[in-house]
């Protein structure tokens, strides 16, 4: 298929590409690696009239580390976040989301910036991020302003993001020490496809026992959904089998989904439990703890 | 700014400046403007990978990357590769280790395993499953790619050339010099260059597109169709609608010609064609299908063939009063005597199966180009199709025009297992626009055109009953079959004779009753898919003879062993069966898989399985009654007798038919495989070959072959018989020279000879042709279907692990034994066999077609339709046993379509040995799975007997309810 004829922007800098967003509005799109935005346009859930390409804009790319804070530009691709050796080391489990979305050919065009911003239910990084405690920064022709990341998605493909405003990168606190965080999500193959239910868990341990727990579900909810129920259950007590069990329950019962062709929601209710389960084991044993 | 960009791109170390429009695509600009089309669209939203080229040296989906995106980049496509006359190391890595078959696929996975090898030039296995899982390849050539990336080193420097890549690569010990061997592919290297054009690849000077605009709902009449503003757009040529083409009623199965190209009235599902336009360019051809005016009176639909048939149900062929009640063919059969069969029986157990309603999903879209030669009234037409014959005589029958007139031309064909088996629409539209404009016009599917024009797999509901002794004899057999048409016949008819007509071919069954009824739904039509009819019907017995084993105590394989069918068998519908070695498959695979070291001995989640499959190698009766042969070469030897052309109509469609003809050729003359070259498949140059369907190209287009080459043989020993002063019947043609069989040293070069006879008779020409027996089949209705000349045999043996909390089930290990006869290239062979392996996971597993409640397809591209990857491939090991096959040529039979058939029961039977749960309806779904692990498990935790069987895993249809 083809898409419809475009006005084309290619902004030099930022304050360009916003003053665009700006100016066209709803009717203008940025265009990071189109993964998402050129198949939206083919079946008609894309319509604006107004491409603006944020190639050119400098400083958006890349991946440092910045008096402890793990920077991540929105247009590093998402190739380069999962192969990254700071991402790795800081925060595998953003790694391992990276990793797990679509083919090498989308990965080496998607960036992290757009895996955010297009919002899908199903996106991989962005549970992963949220548990890491990760913060947007959005650059906007007034300004620039920074969100915990769990506030950036606002529904099922809508954020926070104002006329004019762009993601520009995605900031992660140093993760406290004693903590490990998993990704666990299931898909009806093993190569590329769309999560049906995802589970992102960081644990972090006192001693023998639990003094944080963030969860954040992917793909049963029109946002990535933290469940604070089964954070304050995980809290202060002793990692065990029956305990990940109770947990995984209670994302379960907090769990939206909807039924799709890629699952019942009673499946992916039922997969959220298990791949809680999967998910606090991984990160107790990343964070050097061990379950009873 | 919505005008051109001026744009620079550097191309396979060019430098490029282009003029784009801003929402071209990088796939769009390398294949229009560049002409560069070894990219391939396959589905135009970057789920195929058949688009990869590298951007700066990382392989991206150049369907999703906007040429402006990429200015001022560097690009290499699969042209790019070679450097000079020489292939690059990994394009002859991929030749020789037979890792293409239709090709569609390889320039996308090329660029991928370039992009990895640039940055890893020695990966492991999983890295380059992981560096090829974005590319999807339906032949299932994943495992031989994965050999040629690993291997690819071992081609640096190295000449490609037609000789096996193993030293005598062959499976069996034959005498022959060039058939039985693993030669170089024949259109191997210009599969892994770029080189082959596929029909969508050509282009013609003033070359208009056109598409096609069909109903937006089910069931309904056509009360206001207005084509104006369509017809006003800028760019738009020509809009059809049904007062443009012929009224003819047609259907590719002369039985029931229920079809119109374009709808004047009644419309019976979502995508039934009313309206097709061309215009100047693609996407003026689509803004203009938008502006197709419809108004429709929407009628009640029905989605599912059962509730079709009830009293009530809406009428989808209210025109044609034979089909009452929606029943399209009805099938009623007894053999033996069933109620007497069952009365003797020690054990009978019943089971209903369901099936799924899959797609061939051929990697290559069907597409079409049709040309109006002005200086006669005359059309050629370029289709991407398994059958060109039926399409020949299809447009003659369409058009009114004699066959004489119609040129029709096979360029490479990117997959098809049945999906292009018939004219479709593109064919006919693109040959009334040619005509009604006097320019080219191009057609083309869209992937979701493709899952909406169907002929895939009829979903069948089977009910099946088995009666045995208690020695596990077979005393009767009982199927009733409702298979879900769609709304059109297509090749249905013969679908549901297939359904029942094969069953009696692997087992002994002296008694044995089928009632099949085909039942138009308003869905897209069913057809014909690898297998045809009978993947099902199999999956659904190869099961119950599990159930019914461990009823009485019987080992899976013993069973089989006990009622295996034997050589020279005639079955109890009168089919006749040659060459039978089913129980050496049987034997070989159970020793192989270390059968009984494992079966009920893995732990809880691992389990192993049997099933067991065959097919026809060629239908004994072509679709339509004639008195032509089926299959017909001729064989040309050059002026100087250096060089052999095969003129055949035969249907390379990723099978390998070319290579095995050319081998045949070549052996029977006696000369190098390398002499022999294949003219292109024109029906101006080849003569009549019905195609590619019912495996029946290496047995029937081989034999014809076979004969050509035998005639000119004799032709060229004639000569040399009288230079060497020898009876001719004394000279042996091999590997280009003649040589008396007693006293080698007296010999003439085989070219001098032809060269000899040319300057004395002329032209130097041998016809061949291959007619079956007359008399195949029993004389009662429908007999005809299921006869062959001969048919093959294979054991498959699977090894899955279920994870026992999502229902996930993952295919370990399959190994393979089939009885194909000779095998004539074992290269070409073990890909098939592993493609059907590959396709019959995801048949089993994934795959499934799914409409909402209005009958809209649920699906319809390949994120939501998924196929198996090369990370679900499992661990492959297939061979051939010792067969030869008297109806064959050299001793051949079929492989293709009879290898997927055991592929479904062997992992339903797996499943079920590693979790107890008994998978009777398609796909296996983790969900399906996990329901029955949880119907298994009683409050108190004890898990449930073997044995049991769950009805309650239904529940969940493809058309109104949640799909699993």
């Amino acid at each position: 298929m083809t898409i419809a004829s475009i006005g084309w922007h290619r902004p030099a800098s930022l304050a360009e590409a916003c003053a665009l967003g700006l100016r066209y509005g709803s009717d203008a799109a940025f265009l990071a690696g189109g993964t998402e935005l050129i198949p939206d346009y083919q079946r008609a859930r894309e319509t604006a009239q107004h491409l603006i390409a944020l190639e050119s804009v400098p400083g958006m790319r890349g991946i440092s580390q910045d008096q402890g804070l793990l920077r991540i530009g929105a247009l590093t691709t998402i190739a380069a976040v999962a192969a990254s050796p700071l991402v790795r080391e800081l925060v595998p489990a953003l790694a391992d989301a990276a990793r797990a979305i679509g083919s090498p050919q989308i990965r080496s065009m998607a960036t992290i910036g757009g895996n955010f911003c297009r919002a899908v239910p199903c996106a991989d990084t962005p549970p992963a991020a949220i548990v890491s405690a990760a913060r947007v920064r959005l650059v906007g022709t007034t300004g620039a302003r920074e969100l915990d990341a769990v506030d950036f998605f606002t529904g099922a493909r809508a954020t926070a993001l104002a006329a004019g405003e762009v993601l520009v990168e995605i900031v992660i606190p140093v993760q406290p020490p004693h903590s490990g965080a998993s990704y666990q999500r299931f898909a009806r193959r093993r190569g590329p496809a769309l999560a049906v239910a995802a589970v992102a868990a960081r644990l972090t341990l006192d001693g023998d026992r639990v003094a944080e727990a963030r969860i954040a579900l992917g793909a049963v909810s029109p946002t990535p959904l933290t469940v604070a129920r089964a954070s304050a259950l995980l809290k202060g007590a002793k990692p065990s089998a029956a305990l990940f069990e109770a947990a995984g329950e209670l994302c379960a019962q907090a769990a939206l989904p909807i039924s799709d062709v890629r699952g019942s929601a009673d499946y992916r209710r039922e997969l959220v439990r298990v791949l809680a389960r999967r998910a606090f084991q991984e990160a107790v044993a990343r964070a050097g703890g061990s379950v009873q | 700014m919505s005008g051109e960009l001026m744009i620079r791109l550097n191309v396979n170390g060019e430098d490029r400046a282009l003029a784009v429009r801003p929402n071209a695509t990088l796939l769009a600009v390398l294949r229009d403007d560049l002409g560069l089309t070894g990219a391939k669209r396959g589905c135009g939203a970057g789920d195929c990978g058949a688009c990869t080229v590298q951007v700066e040296g990382e392989p991206v989906a150049s369907c999703l990357m906007l040429a402006a995106a990429a200015d001022g980049k560097t690009v290499t496509t699969v042209e790019g590769l070679a450097r000079g006359g020489d292939l690059h190391p990994l394009q002859k890595a991929f030749v020789k280790h037979g890792a293409l078959q239709c090709g569609y696929c390889t320039s996308g996975a090329l660029m991928s395993a370039k992009a990895l090898l640039d940055r890893d030039p020695d990966p492991s296995r999983d890295d380059i499953k992981a560096a090829l899982s974005g590319n999807l390849c339906r032949c299932g050539t994943y495992g031989r790619m994965v050999s040629a990336v690993e291997g690819w080193r071992e081609h640096d420097g190295v000449p490609l050339d037609a000789l096996p890549r193993a030293h005598g690569e062959r499976d069996q010990e034959r005498d022959h010099a060039v058939v039985g061997r693993g030669v170089t592919r024949y259109d191997g290297p210009d599969k892994v260059t770029g080189r082959a054009k596929y029909t969508a690849d050509l282009r013609l000077p003033g070359m208009l597109y056109g598409k096609m605009f069909g109903s937006p709902i089910a069931h309904g009449r056509i009360t206001r169709l207005d084509v104006s503003r369509a017809r006003a757009l800028p760019g738009v040529v020509d809009v059809l609608t049904a007062a443009d083409v012929p009224a003819v009623w047609y259907g590719v199965s002369p039985a029931r010609e229920d079809e119109q190209l374009l709808a004047s009235d009644r419309v019976r599902y979502v995508g039934d064609e009313i309206a097709a336009v061309a215009a100047v360019d693609e996407e003026t051809a689509l803004r203009a299908i938008e502006l197709i005016e419809v108004e429709l009176e929407e009628l009640p639909a029905v989605f599912d063939p059962e509730a079709a048939m009830a009293p009530g149900a809406p009428v989808i062929h209210p025109e044609k009063p034979r089909y009452a009640g929606n029943v399209n063919t009805r099938v009623d059969w007894h053999f033996g005597d069933v109620e007497k069969g069952f009365a003797d029986a020690d054990h009978i157990r019943e089971q209903r199966f369901v099936g799924n309603r899959t797609y061939q999903a051929p990697m290559e879209p069907h597409a079409a180009l049709a040309r109006w030669e002005n200086h006669a009234d005359r059309l050629t037409i370029w289709t991407s199709t398994q059958t060109p014959h039926y399409v020949h005589r299809s447009l003659s029958r369409m058009l009114g025009m004699p066959m004489g007139n119609i040129r029709v031309i096979r360029p490479p064909v990117g997959g098809g297992f049945g999906a292009k088996a018939e004219a479709t629409p593109l064919d006919y539209c693109s040959a009334i626009f040619a005509k009604r404009t006097g320019r080219p016009v191009m057609m083309e599917y869209s992937r979701e055109e493709m899952f909406k024009h169907f002929r895939g797999r009829h979903k069948q509901y089977i009910d099946l009953k088995i009666g045995v002794k208690r020695d596990g004899t077979i005393t009767a057999v009982e199927q009733r079959v409702v298979l879900d048409g769609g709304a059109y016949t297509s090749y249905g008819v013969i679908t549901a004779y297939y359904a029942g007509s094969m069953l009696p071919t692997l087992y002994r069954m002296p008694n044995y009753r089928y009632e099949g009824t085909r039942v138009y739904t308003n869905l897209p039509a069913s057809g014909a898919f690898r297998g045809h009819g009978v993947p099902q019907p199999r999956f659904a017995f190869e099961s119950l003879l599990d159930m019914i084993a461990e009823d009485i105590g019987l080992d899976p394989i013993d069973i089989r062993l006990r009622n295996a069918t034997l050589p020279n068998t005639r079955t109890c519908n009168a089919l006749d069966i040659s060459s039978c070695e089913f129980t050496a498959t049987l034997l070989r695979a159970r020793d192989t898989s270390k059968w009984p070291e494992k079966k009920g001995k893995l732990p809880r989640g691992k389990g192993i399985g049997v099933g067991c499959g065959g097919f026809v190698s060629g239908a004994g009766y072509p679709i339509y009654r004639s008195d032509f042969p089926h299959s017909n070469a001729v064989i040309r030897v050059h002026e100087d007798g250096t060089g052999v052309s095969l003129h055949i109509a035969a249907a390379e469609i990723g099978q390998g038919s070319d290579t095995v003809l050319v081998q045949m050729a070549a052996e029977e003359l006696g000369v190098p495989y390398e002499w022999v070259w294949l003219a292109d498949c024109d029906t101006t140059t080849s003569p009549l070959d019905l195609g590619s369907y019912s495996s029946r190209v290496t047995l029937m287009a081989g034999h014809a072959v076979q004969r050509a080459a035998a005639k000119v043989r004799a032709q060229v020993l004639a000569i040399a018989a009288g230079e060497l002063s020898r009876d001719a019947a004394s000279l042996v043609a091999r590997g280009g020279r003649i040589f008396v069989r007693d006293e080698p040293a007296v010999e003439m070069e085989w070219a001098a000879a032809a060269r000899l006879a040319f300057g004395r008779h002329g032209p130097l020409v041998g016809t061949g042709s291959y007619q079956p027996p007359k008399d195949l089949g029993g004389d009662f209705k429908g007999g005809a279907v299921g006869t062959s000349p001969a048919y093959s045999f294979s054991t498959v043996i699977a090894e899955v692990t279920v994870d026992l909390e999502t229902g996930q089930v993952s295919v370990d290990r399959v190994t393979d034994f089939s009885d194909a006869g000779t095998v004539i290239n074992p290269v070409t062979f073990h890909g098939q066999v592993e493609g059907s392996i590959v396709m019959g996971l995801g048949e089993t597993l994934l795959e499934d077609t799914l409409f909402d409640s209005k009958g809209s397809a649920m699906n319809p591209n390949l994120h939501d339709y998924l196929i198996p990857t090369m990370q679900e491939t499992p661990e492959i090991h297939t061979a051939a046993v010792e067969s030869f096959e008297p109806n064959g040529p050299f001793g051949a039979k079929e492989v293709g379509e009879g290898s997927l058939v055991p592929v479904l029961g062997a992992i339903a039977n797996a499943i079920y040995d590693a979790c107890g749960v008994r998978v009777t309806e398609l796909p296996a779904s983790p969900e399906k799975i996990l329901r029955g692990l949880a119907a298994r498990a009683p409050a108190d935790g004890v898990a449930a007997p073997p044995g049991e069987t769950l009805p309650g895993l239904a529940g969940h249809t493809a058309a109104g309810g949640v799909p699993a």
